[in-house]
């Protein structure tokens, strides 16, 4: 009996702790195939899906950009992704990026190393250099592909 | 007739994707210029410096990349293994040192110092040589060859197919294409793509 309880106590003490470190890390780790997946609904919903990773200067120059993008346009059916291309050893340096910034988003991880393979399903044109930007509805069969800086200004314009 | 116009439909239009896509190879086959350019140890480096080279293995490359502080110790086996065989390696920084301050030359030369560099580490601050060969980020690697005189792009992309764990490589495509060109076979993978910074060229 006692043998129960303690076992008990200790699995709803594994159970809260692991929720509580899933709460804390806001970083998912995925696959292309589950990138994929994210985006291949038939909602009306644009997603912006910015490629950015913790080492690159202009795209941490263009975050804020982005961020006050999304929400400015939490009630239009947008969503802004962010998928991040740091190594998987290096979620210390992404995770300070995203209290830094105050990232509310979804912030993706994608642990993939050879890019060869997946780079050109998100864009032909794409040489992988980052920053770089995919606007895409599903619903209304749009795609924009941007291997480029961007600012507020140029997000409202392609959306809209 | 009918059966005859759609064959001929079908045909039109496979070679007019075919060469939209054509167009959006990058560089393969694309002959590129000799340059001139400071070494590390100060004095200036030409492809024509290396008269008895088949061909080059040229990396665009600059200190602040994390992508690019992966690969010192794989540039310098490249570089002993084929520069014997007569293919030397040659690395190239054309970042914009407005931008990034530890790609300045000053810091090149103790980064060659530091990694025991066993190749040139050259400076490319008009980033001319990198709009000659269309270098888009670094690590950017080509593989050069010698064709008439002339020095034509056989591959151009990543170095290899993991950059954070050389352990576990599967394909090694700047290797793969020095071979293949070295016993003259075909090259198997031509062109790839790689995450890498982007190489800005100033305005």
């Amino acid at each position: 009996m006692q043998k129960k309880r303690l076992f008990t106590f200790w699995f709803i003490g594994l159970l809260s702790m692991s929720t509580l470190c899933a709460q804390s890390s806001s970083i998912k780790v995925i696959d292309f195939k589950t990138l994929q997946t994210l985006t291949n609904n038939n909602t009306d919903t644009t997603y912006v899906i910015n490629f950015f990773a913790s080492w690159c200067k202009p795209c941490l120059k263009e975050l804020p950009e982005f961020i006050e993008f999304a929400n400015n346009n939490q009630d239009h059916a947008i969503k802004v992704i962010f998928v991040s291309l740091d190594f998987k050893s290096d979620s210390n340096a992404l995770e300070s990026i995203i209290n830094k910034y105050n990232i509310t988003q979804s912030v993706y991880l994608l642990d993939e190393p050879n890019a060869n393979k997946w780079i050109n399903d998100i864009d032909p044109t794409w040489s992988g250099a980052i920053p770089a930007t995919l606007i895409i509805n599903p619903a209304q069969k749009r795609r924009t592909f941007i291997e480029d800086s961007m600012t507020y200004d140029t997000l409202k314009q392609l959306i809209k | 007739m009918k059966q005859f116009l759609v064959k001929a439909c079908l045909l039109f239009s496979i070679i007019i994707s075919a060469s939209l896509l054509l167009q959006f190879k990058p560089n393969p086959d694309k002959v590129v210029s000799d340059f001139s350019l400071r070494n590390v140890d100060n004095k200036f480096v030409s492809l024509k410096d290396y008269p008895n080279a088949k061909g080059f293995i040229i990396v665009f490359t600059c200190n602040h990349c994390p992508f690019a502080k992966l690969y010192p110790p794989r540039l310098n086996e490249l570089n002993t293994k084929y520069s014997s065989q007569g293919v030397p390696l040659i690395a190239i920084s054309s970042t914009d040192t407005i931008q990034y301050d530890e790609d300045v030359f000053a810091n090149m030369v103790s980064k060659a110092q530091k990694e025991k560099f066993n190749f040139p580490y050259l400076y490319d601050g008009e980033q001319a040589v990198a709009k000659n060969f269309i270098a888009q980020k670094t690590p950017h690697a080509f593989v050069i060859w010698k064709k008439h005189g002339e020095w034509v792009v056989k591959y151009d992309g990543a170095i290899d197919d993991n950059g954070a764990e050389p352990d576990k490589v599967q394909e090694h495509y700047v290797a793969d294409a020095v071979e293949s060109l070295l016993h003259h076979k075909k090259i198997k993978t031509k062109s790839t793509k790689s995450i890498g910074c982007q190489i800005y060229f100033r305005k």
